[in-house]
């Protein structure tokens, strides 16, 4: 999981690898946010997977490679 | 999670982030109950140990150092991805600076974040591994 310039830079990393799925920054930060904001809350509670695939749906993160295991 | 191991993983947290490092067991509790309960915090993907039982990720935050270098609240922290990175900050609830090197070309890289939004927009984000996988080999993906 690693922030590149271009998707030039992308390309020659994955050195043939197939490809997994690239988002511009400012989504992340905003998945980010949405899945760690409240990591030290005192009244913390692990996220379900529920809560976790509806974080990536919201932010419009949908399809095959971003559906969490069952 | 049941209570205890809830207290335990919470308390695990406000440790790491008061030492900004990883504590050792006795800095948590009575060290074989906290080995043990982090063992099931472990398996319950709460946090990572390492090989020796030690914690290596504390998600967002690493307990050793990475190529993602985060400063943020008047600390350097070191994230476990570009995604745990920007965490930190999220986690933090903190403005910060992350840099790290181009995983290609290793060309230095930064950039500044503030509330919530890093000021270089241009930069892209690729995750190699699918969800469904990621936990699969955690220090990989």
């Amino acid at each position: 999981m690693n922030l590149f310039r271009s998707e030039e830079h992308i390309g020659r990393w994955l050195a043939g690898r197939p490809p997994g799925a690239t988002i511009p920054v400012a989504k992340l930060a905003e998945l980010a946010w949405a899945w760690w904001g409240d990591r030290l809350d005192p009244d913390w509670r692990p996220h379900t997977r529920e809560q976790n695939q509806g974080i990536l749906d919201g932010l419009g993160l949908t399809g095959e490679f971003w559906r969490l295991p069952t | 999670m049941d209570g205890r191991d809830l207290e335990l993983r919470n308390l695990t947290y406000r440790t790491f982030v008061r030492l900004g490092r990883a504590p050792t067991p006795a800095e948590v509790g009575e060290p074989t109950e906290v080995e043990a309960g982090w063992r099931r915090l472990h398996e319950e993907h709460a946090l990572v140990l390492g090989a020796r039982g030690e914690l290596r990720m504390l998600n967002p935050f690493s307990a050793v150092l990475t190529p993602y270098r985060v400063e943020a609240d008047t600390r350097a922290w070191y994230g476990n991805c570009a995604w745990d990175a920007l965490g930190i900050c999220a986690a933090l609830h903190s403005d910060g600076r992350i840099e790290w090197a181009c995983p290609d070309c290793a060309e230095p890289l930064a950039v500044e974040v503030a509330d919530g939004r890093p000021d270089d927009e241009s930069l892209l984000f690729h995750c190699l591994v699918p969800a469904a996988s990621w936990w699969d080999d955690i220090g990989f993906t």
